[in-house]
């Protein structure tokens, strides 16, 4: 968890992106890092719910890496000459972070679980993954690296939830779909074409979007990686695929 | 039972919200991970029932080339995967997973008790039954008949050599490997079957009376020559052979390799308008006949296994099987159109249930 806390580094590598495109990894990096810093607030709250003090050393141990991580594309973001910024209250953000609290005014373990691990930590690992393929030199790096940590954290939260599942599967499953329709959605308007309700309050001008073909990426793709991950994340789960299948295909494009 | 291809997700989308756009799906496709789309069951006329997962590979259309062979296998292993996870005791590999796998069976994931079948044996007695009855019907002599059988190198290709050179008066072997043609064709001479072969069909020097289509392409792209005009045409590829852009105003042209399952066959969610584009109800492909047929007779074995061994004895038995579940050549058509109408009002089950 706390390997990637060390590539916050005061003095940044040697500039590696040509400046025409440092304004786009800017906004890339602007949503990376409010994800990362929302994931560790919702760590955080997940420790004040948590009854077992190893439970709780271990949220806040993710809180941590979170923050490493968020640090990490800060300092990625200085190496080619921007500062990124942040809003976890942004538009999607702030609704998801919204669903996120409701889990936590229940008291509700396993649902936060769901949205941070499953839902979220998805989304984070496929497009990380597919921007460290993209990203030039160590930006690129950081992203590959993050999105393996993310990964483990997904392994961890599998075999609790996996237990929690043997012993209701159907009533697990209705929550799972309950915090999907919530969460999802607004996850992948997120990553949708275009924002078609106005500007997502993170792009430093106009809207990203347009511009990722000039850096290697498409919202197709980052959007279809996500959802893969996602639908992969479930069968392991051992959710039905025909029916999360359903789920997937009645999200917004 | 696992495709090749398929499109349950946009039918699954199209009950909640409007259907998408074409190049929507086109973009979403590719990264949905093979999985079941739905349920099946399938009823004998024996009072017994099967139940099964209809699993989809996801492989798009446009990615049916050798380009993408290797994540297209990748694929086929996942959904095979997704049978073993499943409990399935026996599957049915469907048409183009079967080409892709092509006998290999040792490149599917490990299999503990499920065991898999190519289907081709029965898509090779459809094939063969669909030939015999439009011949009937067209008041033709098959023994006075030329084949020719493009593809015929291939599982079901040499499955319907085997079956069909007895009955003939020539056979016309084509395929794009001559090494294999010259063995099948010392195998068909030898039981007595007067054979041609040419890696090219315009080369032939007589014109086929009878055309089996059952090459593995990746588009309908194949354009017939030098077949008689009004000749017999079964299209058993899949995904399908002859180009719409080739008219052949006057052939007879059917899609063969069909069954019909006279018991029922029930999917939940309900994506019969999508898994049965055909004019009849309960159509489907023999290769996922054979599975449900195997699974009603309780006989879960890997009936069928590729490599060009299916012989008039295995698709008999196999025909047995199917018959004895009230599982039937499916009426005759071409895409949505059907065929036999034309010719035989008094046909009971054609067209009117």
């Amino acid at each position: 968890m706390e390997s990637l806390v060390a590539l916050n580094r005061s003095e940044p590598d040697v500039c590696t992106s040509p400046s025409t495109n440092a304004s786009i990894w800017q906004d890339i990096l602007a949503q990376a890092l409010t994800g990362e810093l929302m994931a560790a607030m919702n760590y955080t709250a997940i420790s004040t719910i948590c009854d077992e003090p190893e439970e709780v050393a271990e949220a806040l141990e993710h809180a941590e890496g979170e923050q490493g991580h968020a640090a990490a594309f800060a300092a990625e973001g200085l190496k080619i000459g921007v500062n990124v910024p942040s809003n976890v209250n942004a538009k999607y953000w702030k609704r998801i972070r919204e669903a996120f609290i409701r889990c936590i005014a229940e008291r509700d373990f396993i649902a936060c679980l769901i949205v941070q691990e499953i839902m979220l930590e998805s989304f984070a690992v496929a497009s990380y993954t597919r921007v460290g393929k993209a990203g030039p030199g160590s930006l690129g790096k950081t992203f590959a690296a993050i999105a393996a940590e993310e990964e483990e954290h997904i392994e961890h939260a599998l075999e609790i939830l996996r237990a929690e599942r043997a012993k209701d599967p159907q009533r697990f499953d209705e929550k799972v779909y309950g915090l999907h329709l919530d969460v999802m959605t607004t996850l992948t308007e997120m990553v949708a074409k275009e924002c078609r309700h106005g500007q997502c309050d993170l792009c430093h001008s106009s809207c990203v979007k347009p511009s990722l073909s000039e850096v290697g990426l498409t919202t197709v793709e980052l959007r279809g990686a996500s959802l893969q991950q996602y639908l992969k994340t479930l069968d392991m789960l051992g959710l039905p695929g025909e029916v999360t299948l359903q789920w997937v295909t009645q999200l917004p494009v | 039972m696992a495709r090749g291809s398929g499109c349950a997700g946009r039918s699954a989308r199209s009950r909640a919200r409007a259907r998408l756009p074409d190049d929507e799906i086109k973009e979403i496709f590719p990264w949905i991970p093979p999985r079941a789309v739905c349920h099946v069951e399938v009823a004998s006329v024996t009072g017994a029932k099967a139940r099964g997962l209809y699993i989809d590979c996801f492989i798009p259309p446009d990615r049916l080339g050798g380009s993408y062979i290797h994540d297209n296998i990748a694929r086929v292993r996942a959904a095979a995967a997704y049978a073993i996870k499943a409990g399935a005791k026996i599957v049915s590999l469907g048409g183009f997973s079967s080409i892709l796998i092509e006998g290999n069976f040792d490149q599917l994931p490990d299999r503990h008790d499920t065991v898999f079948t190519t289907g081709n044996a029965l898509t090779v007695g459809f094939i063969v039954q669909g030939i015999r009855k439009m011949c009937a019907l067209e008041s033709r002599d098959i023994c006075r008949s030329t084949l020719l059988i493009i593809g015929a190198t291939g599982d079901v290709g040499s499955g319907c050599a085997r079956c069909l050179a007895p009955l003939v008066k020539r056979v016309m072997l084509n395929a794009r490997n001559a090494e294999r043609l010259h063995i099948l064709s010392a195998e068909l001479a030898a039981a007595g079957a007067d054979v041609q072969i040419s890696t090219h069909p315009e080369r032939f020097p007589f014109q086929a009376d009878i055309v089996i289509c059952a090459a593995s392409l990746t588009s309908p792209s194949l354009l017939l020559s030098g077949i008689a005009p009004e000749a017999i045409i079964c299209d058993a590829g899949y995904p399908k052979n002859l180009s719409p852009d080739r008219h052949i105003p006057y052939a007879r042209i059917f899609f063969g390799g069909l069954g019909q399952i006279t018991g029922g066959l029930s999917f939940a969610p309900d994506l019969s308008g999508v898994l049965n584009q055909h004019p009849f109800p309960d159509v489907a492909h023999g290769c996922l006949l054979e599975g449900m047929a195997l699974a009603l007779e309780r006989r879960f074995e890997p009936f069928s296994q590729g490599r060009g061994f299916i012989t008039p004895e295995r698709v008999e038995a196999i025909e047995t099987i199917a018959a004895r579940h009230g599982i039937h050549l499916s009426p005759l058509h071409k895409a949505a159109v059907p065929l036999e109408r034309t010719f035989v009002l008094s046909e009971p089950h054609v067209a009117t249930r």
